[in-house]
């Protein structure tokens, strides 16, 4: 893995089961998913974070429609996850039941866990701390 | 004043809706002959064409369309060039025509925006429309435009109380305004209960609470003051147009219950027209989702963020309310062909402002506000216009 993170990476790293965030070397601002240009500071100089893994709950919703590459997983759930280290990022939801989202309260704590889809991809993924 | 010089003289669109058998071309230029043979503007007068289109590529395999539908609709030679920002092209295209009068540069021109979606299936179209969201982080894990909107609902759900009845409220209000339009794809009115079926796309976002695949066309003719007076004693000006844009990803956004290019395209647009949201006289927003209405509606500062359901509860954005958003039915039932509909926006508050609304018509219509809204919201466009003579 290369010093300076690339977008190419930082996708194998969650395709591998390793996620890890950007880090400003400037400012120390944690980000993902990747940015080219720091959100706080306005540096492009990057590297690798790892990150504790704890999140909280954002939002979400319960996709039903879902494209081809994906019909065989509906319904599912995406959601925003917001990382103990401040950036947020977009997620598959594990531990709930799709027929079920109104029994899901915001803000609840979430830990870091990945998905192996029905389309041969992994995804990055939450489930209830 | 900063734009002293910009009037919408023309205005057409073609109808919105499954339009089996024409052709993207065949429709554009539909659109154009009614905005300029139809309404006495010689093609001639026409120096430069603005055209939005979102992503024909996909849907009709073809590119490089402004030339191509210039040809067609007897326009060829002049220069075209395809504006693209999603679901937001249309205004984009508008924008650019504002911009190129106001120079000087031009005296008139065509602005047009133009999709054909039922050529592919839905699931072609879906991924089409996908193309504007981000790939890589979020279309890659099985985010769709639906559920964008869903997680924008949830969150405005949990800050505000907004529940899935207010949602059905605005799609049944748009059904209602599009039931007297003989241009919308759905010319028929739903009750509550129907609206309520719970056909989930993306929880808790239901069949009713989004728009539809659509084909359509819309075109304006756009010219200087002088030359205005040529065409028409009633022109609509166009006195404020702001854009912004945002982040692809929602999830880098600090705040779901609201788009900040919203926000910030209509502050632009009402600081150049010296106005505020209090003085508009009716709203036509980007409402491809029934949730985005709502939103919209407190993004451009008719209600206060969080007042939006309660507003359309009321009745206040209805036909005869107080604050009308929508009149002739909306994206949600008069359909979004998606480069179309932005350009098809300014057809309807053009016809509000000039009194031609007939059975749709606002009581109030000095001035409106337009609003239009490219992919999860990463651009926005919002214009300002007013009657000539008001």
């Amino acid at each position: 893995m290369s010093e300076k993170p690339t977008v190419e990476e930082y996708l194998k790293n969650i395709e591998e089961g390793m996620f890890k965030a950007y880090k400003c070397v400037d400012c120390g601002m944690v980000i993902a998913p990747p940015s080219g240009t720091c959100y706080g500071c306005g540096s492009s100089k990057m590297k690798w974070a790892e990150v504790s893994g704890k999140g909280k709950l954002i939002s979400f919703t319960v996709i039903h429609i879902a494209p081809d590459e994906f019909v065989e997983e509906a319904p599912y759930y995406v959601a925003i996850i917001e990382l103990e280290e401040g950036t947020r990022v977009s997620a598959r939801l594990l531990g709930f039941d799709p027929l079920k989202p109104e029994e899901i309260s915001l803000g609840i704590d979430v830990q870091l866990d990945y998905e192996k889809g029905k389309s041969g991809n992994t995804y990055l993924a939450f489930k209830p701390a | 004043m900063l734009l002293k010089n910009t009037n919408i003289v023309s205005a057409a669109q073609t109808k919105f809706g499954a339009l089996e058998g024409v052709t993207l071309r065949e429709m554009f230029s539909e659109a154009v002959d009614k905005a300029t043979i139809d309404a006495g503007i010689p093609k001639k007068d026409i120096q430069a064409a603005f055209i939005g289109s979102f992503i024909p590529e996909m849907l009709v395999h073809q590119g490089h369309t402004a030339p191509l539908l210039l040809d067609f609709a007897g326009l060829k030679g002049l220069p075209a060039t395809r504006h693209e920002a999603a679901c937001a092209s249309g205004a984009t295209a508008l924008r650019a025509a504002v911009m190129a009068i106001e120079s000087g540069i031009y005296d008139t021109v065509l602005v047009a925006g133009v999709e054909k979606m039922t050529s592919v299936s839905t699931s072609g179209a879906t991924e089409a429309l996908a193309a504007a969201a981000d790939d890589q982080f979020e279309s890659s894990i099985g985010l769709t435009f639906p559920g964008v909107f869903g997680i924008a609902a949830v969150a405005h759900m949990q800050k505000y109380g907004t529940t899935e009845e207010d949602l059905a409220r605005v799609a049944v209000k748009a059904h209602k305004n599009a039931s007297t339009n003989p241009l919308a794809q759905f010319q028929k009115e739903i009750t509550l209960e129907k609206a309520m079926t719970p056909r989930y796309i993306a929880w808790p976002l239901k069949l009713f609470d989004c728009s539809p695949i659509s084909d359509g066309a819309a075109a304006l003719v756009v010219t200087s003051n002088e030359k205005a007076k040529k065409y028409t004693d009633l022109p609509v000006k166009i006195t404020g147009t702001g854009q912004a844009s945002a982040s692809m990803n929602l999830c880098d956004r600090d705040d779901l219950t609201s788009f900040s290019a919203s926000v910030e395209a209509s502050r632009a647009a009402y600081k150049m027209a010296g106005l505020e949201a209090k003085d508009m006289d009716f709203a036509v927003v980007h409402d491809c989702f029934t949730i985005a209405e709502i939103i919209a509606s407190e993004d451009i500062g008719f209600f206060k963020p969080g007042e939006g359901a309660k507003a359309v509860r009321d009745g206040v954005t209805a036909l005869d309310g107080d604050r009308p958003i929508n009149p002739m039915g909306g994206l949600k039932a008069v359909g979004h062909p998606v480069g179309a509909t932005g350009v098809k926006q300014a057809v309807v508050a053009y016809r509000e402002l000039i009194g031609d609304a007939g059975p749709n018509q606002v009581a109030e219509h000095d001035t409106g506000v337009v609003h239009n809204f490219g992919g999860t919201g990463a651009s926005c466009v919002v214009t300002v216009m007013r009657r000539g003579d008001a």
